[in-house]
Parts: C-alpha cells; sequence; structure tokens
C-alpha cells in the first residue's frame, strides 16, 4: 500500500527584502594558492552568529555593492555584420563595503597591504611611523590553548588586563608569506625586515585582548585566529595597528557576504579570492555637528578559481536559499 | 491586514512582557502585559498610564510584486506620571525605561515573525490560532519628542510594519 502525501500550496516569490549585509572572512593559503571554498549546499543556512568553521565574523556592513566588470563581445560575419554568437572577452568583477566595526581584520583587509601591529617600544626607541625598536618578547610555556596563553607567574606580572597581544613566531630569516592563521606579510629577504625578531608579530593577524591573569595564564577576549599557539610563539604587547599608503604586499582573503531575507530566504555572495584593490580609506557620516561617524571603506577585486564541477573558470558565486513554500 | 495586525500586535506585546513582567495593566477587571490595541477596545478619553497603546494609523498597498506589499503605521503612544511615592519627580526614568524597553522588542532580531490568523481563534472559541505562510517584518522604531502634559510625560513612537496579502486574505 503506498503512502500517500496531502499536496500542500506555495506562494508567490516575491523579490527578497533585506536589511542589511554580514560579512565572514576565511584565510587563502597563500603559499599553496588555495582559497577556502564555501559550499552553499552543506552550509548555507548556519546561523549568522555562528558561522561554519573556519569562516570568521566581520560583522555588519554596509552600502555593499559589487559590481561585474565582465565584458562580453559579438561575432559577426557578412555585410551588412550579423551578431551570430557572443563571448566573454574579460571576466573581472568587484565589490565594495563599508565595515561597521574598526577590528584587526577589517583594519587588515580594507588597508590593501600590511596591516601592522603597534608593538611597544624598548625604552628610547627611535621614533618610526609603524613603530620603533619593539620590547622583547615573553616566551609561551606549556598549556595554551586558542583563548588562554600560558606565559607563567612571572612574566604575566608584565600583562595587564586590557592589553593588546600579539602572539606569533620568531622571525628567524624566513623567506615567503609570513604570519600565523593568516599570510600577513611577504618578506623577500631578511635584510629587508632588518632581521627584526618581532617581524612576524608587527605584521600578525594573530592577536587578542587580554581579559583577565589567572596563574600565569592570560586570558582573551576571543580565540586567537591560528588557534593553539604553537611551540615557539611569543607573545608581545600592543598598542593599536597602523597601515600605510603603499606597501608591496596584496592582502588576500576568501569572502563571503550573506543577506538574509524577511520571508525566510537568504542571499550567498562567496568570493573565494578577494585582493583590496584600494589603500585604506574611510567614509565619514556626519551625526551632528560636530559628531561623525567614520567607517572602513573596503574595495576588492575578485580573483579566479576554478568550480570543480565543470572546470569553469569563475570569480564569484551567488547562491539563493528560497523561503519556506514558495514558488520556484 | 487584520492578521499581520494582530500577529504585531501579540508579538510586541510577548516581547515586553518578557522584557518586563511587573508592566500590567488591568483591562475590564482582568490583568494582563501593558499593551494594548486602542480600537480592540472600549472607547475612551482616558489615556493609560505606565503602558504602551497601539494605534494603527497610515496604509499604503504596493500590488506590483508576485503578492501585494502591504505598509501599515503602527503608533505607540504611552506616558508617565512617575511614581506618587516619589512625587512623580522619577517621571523621566520612567519614561526613559519604557523608551528602553520598546527599543529592544523592536530591534530585538529578528525583525519578522510567521504571519498567525488569530480571526478563528478569538472570542473563546477553542480554535488553535492558524500560521500562515508568509512573514510580517517590520523596521526600528522612530521616535516622537517627549511632551509635556501637566505633571504627566508622554511620547510617540512609530513603526512601519509591511506583510504580504496572501491569496484569499481579508
Amino acid at each position: 500500500m503506498s503512502a500517500t502525501t496531502t499536496a500542500v500550496s506555495v506562494v508567490g516569490a516575491v523579490a527578497p527584502v533585506t536589511r542589511r549585509v554580514r560579512a565572514y572572512f576565511a584565510p587563502v593559503d597563500r603559499v599553496a594558492g588555495v582559497p577556502t571554498v564555501f559550499d552553499a549546499a552543506q552550509m548555507g543556512t548556519f546561523a549568522l552568529d555562528a558561522p561554519p568553521a573556519p569562516w570568521m565574523d566581520l560583522g555588519w556592513c554596509s552600502k555593499f555593492a559589487r559590481k561585474s566588470e565582465t565584458k562580453v563581445g559579438t561575432l559577426t560575419t557578412g555585410t551588412p555584420a550579423v551578431v551570430q554568437s557572443q563571448v566573454r572577452t574579460q571576466v573581472e568583477a568587484t565589490v565594495q563595503l563599508e565595515f561597521e566595526s574598526w577590528g584587526k581584520l577589517q583594519l587588515a583587509l580594507a588597508s590593501g597591504s600590511q596591516q601592522m601591529n603597534l608593538l611597544q617600544t624598548t625604552t628610547g626607541a627611535a621614533a618610526n611611523g609603524s613603530g620603533g625598536l619593539a620590547a622583547a618578547a615573553v616566551p609561551l610555556v606549556a598549556g595554551s590553548t586558542a583563548n588562554a596563553v600560558s606565559v607563567g607567574v612571572t612574566a604575566a606580572a608584565q600583562f595587564q588586563a586590557g592589553q593588546l597581544v600579539a602572539v606569533d613566531e620568531d622571525y628567524v630569516a624566513q623567506v615567503g608569506f609570513v604570519g600565523s592563521g593568516v599570510s600577513a606579510a611577504y618578506v623577500s629577504s631578511p635584510a629587508s625586515v632588518g632581521n627584526d625578531i618581532n617581524y612576524i608579530r608587527r605584521v600578525s593577524l594573530n592577536v587578542g585582548r587580554v581579559v583577565g591573569i589567572s596563574s600565569g595564564v592570560l586570558e582573551l577576549g576571543a580565540p586567537l585566529l591560528a588557534g593553539v599557539p604553537g611551540s615557539g610563539m611569543q607573545v608581545s604587547s600592543l598598542v593599536g595597528f597602523v597601515d600605510r599608503e603603499g606597501g608591496g604586499f596584496f592582502q588576500e582573503w576568501s569572502g563571503l557576504f550573506v543577506m538574509d531575507g524577511e520571508q525566510g530566504d537568504r542571499v550567498i555572495y562567496h568570493y573565494p579570492r578577494l585582493q583590496a584593490m584600494q589603500s585604506s580609506a574611510e567614509m565619514v557620516e556626519p551625526l551632528a555637528a560636530p559628531l561623525e561617524r567614520v567607517r572602513l571603506a573596503g574595495a576588492f577585486r575578485a580573483l579566479p578559481v576554478k568550480d570543480a564541477n565543470d572546470g569553469e573558470t569563475v570569480l564569484c558565486f551567488r547562491s539563493y536559499l528560497p523561503g519556506a513554500m514558495r514558488a520556484v | 491586514m487584520q492578521s499581520a495586525r494582530d500577529t504585531f500586535y501579540v508579538t510586541l506585546r510577548d516581547r515586553l512582557a518578557a522584557l518586563n513582567p511587573a508592566r500590567t495593566m488591568v483591562v475590564r477587571g482582568v490583568t494582563r502585559p501593558g499593551v494594548l490595541v486602542e480600537e480592540n477596545e472600549l472607547v475612551s478619553a482616558y489615556q493609560p498610564v505606565n503602558a504602551f497603546c497601539l494605534h494603527w494609523t497610515g496604509l499604503t498597498v504596493d500590488a506590483q510584486g508576485a503578492l501585494p506589499l502591504v505598509t501599515m503605521v503602527c503608533q505607540i503612544t504611552y506616558a508617565t506620571d512617575g511614581d506618587s511615592g516619589n512625587g512623580g519627580m522619577d517621571r523621566g526614568r520612567l519614561l526613559s525605561a519604557m523608551d528602553g524597553e520598546l527599543v529592544a522588542a523592536v530591534s530585538a532580531a529578528p525583525q519578522n515573525v510567521p504571519k498567525v490568523n488569530y480571526v478563528a481563534a478569538a472570542g473563546g472559541s477553542g480554535l488553535a490560532p492558524v500560521t500562515m505562510a508568509t512573514n510580517v517584518f517590520w523596521g526600528d522604531a522612530v521616535f516622537g519628542a517627549a511632551l509635556v502634559n501637566g505633571e504627566r510625560l508622554e511620547r510617540v513612537a512609530t513603526v512601519e510594519v509591511f506583510s504580504y496579502q496572501e491569496a484569499g486574505e481579508l
């Protein structure tokens, strides 16, 4: 005996109505040239506050505008010329947005080049635009986690709750991409960075804020981007962040932008590879004179990946998850 | 449209009651959360204090899409005389508390809920409300200036409420 299913009616599919865009970041393996791929078929319905690993929340953004720069040409024959077919002569796409939050990640992505940490300096260090000679870093001891950095009771006395710290490896003549979790810079030679033992911590995105100190452990407000610190890493205190106009490095990241519709639908834009296409910029929004709100402005160019399903070279994926019982 | 109004009211009432269970009022001998829809009650010139009073005012319909998009304006008035034990000197604080409760209730995510038809369930019929196919959604509250009316402080906030008119819905 076959089971019967009661037919239910569908409602008309209306244009999505959304309020704002949530942005997420995932690292690109710069050495291997491998981005983080988001599979909307498997992960598309995630809760906005709990993105699937390794995606990290960049918060809300505004003035999200994506633009296709793809050019379509024609093939014509005859006299008069008649269009016989079309070809894509150029594939290009860009994304612009304004971040609602000023965090290390947002600053780094929007800066377009290395985004450096203002490491605490040694006493009497010569002045330098991106920070003078850094104070000696503090080595980790066993037992650290992504949320808790263990430095030992004696060393912990150097830190205070509320301090910012960078946790990363020493620079010991590495050449190539450096930075734990995310490639934060490219070093062409040890001489180019003055053989600075703190250089990786100076550019690292593996930073956190100390929210408590207990038994030689620095409790952090959020997990470190690179996860559990590796052996050999050290901790440097920092006072803030700095980026520059100029520089030869391009940040690259995998981007995900989600618009939740009011009818339970969702639009997802996935750019596996994004590179900044402008230097540091801000947008100023007047509140009430003389107050102004300053948002980080980012503009990014999409780079290509191959779609494993058909080998096509593409720049971005737009997924649409319709609301329940909507006509399709 | 009535279902959208009822849904928004019930959502706002439940959220406000959860935020401040002590904010109650007595209407026709029944103690209930301090939120009412003016048009659903007996006509009265009395302005309840320490409670939120909803008035449905503006209405526009955009019939261009697959379903007509209905935009309704909900005007929410509230007032306080302050606490008599304090000589009314806390009326600013009490109005501020109501401001905060309304912000939290209206702006809390999600700002949409499934539309529910309460018509059959009204009047103690025992029938369950019917969840419909589309969502009601709304914007943030826009607050007017506080008005001084004798010893009373009053404010009007406005929320735009959106819904789709479903097939067969009146």
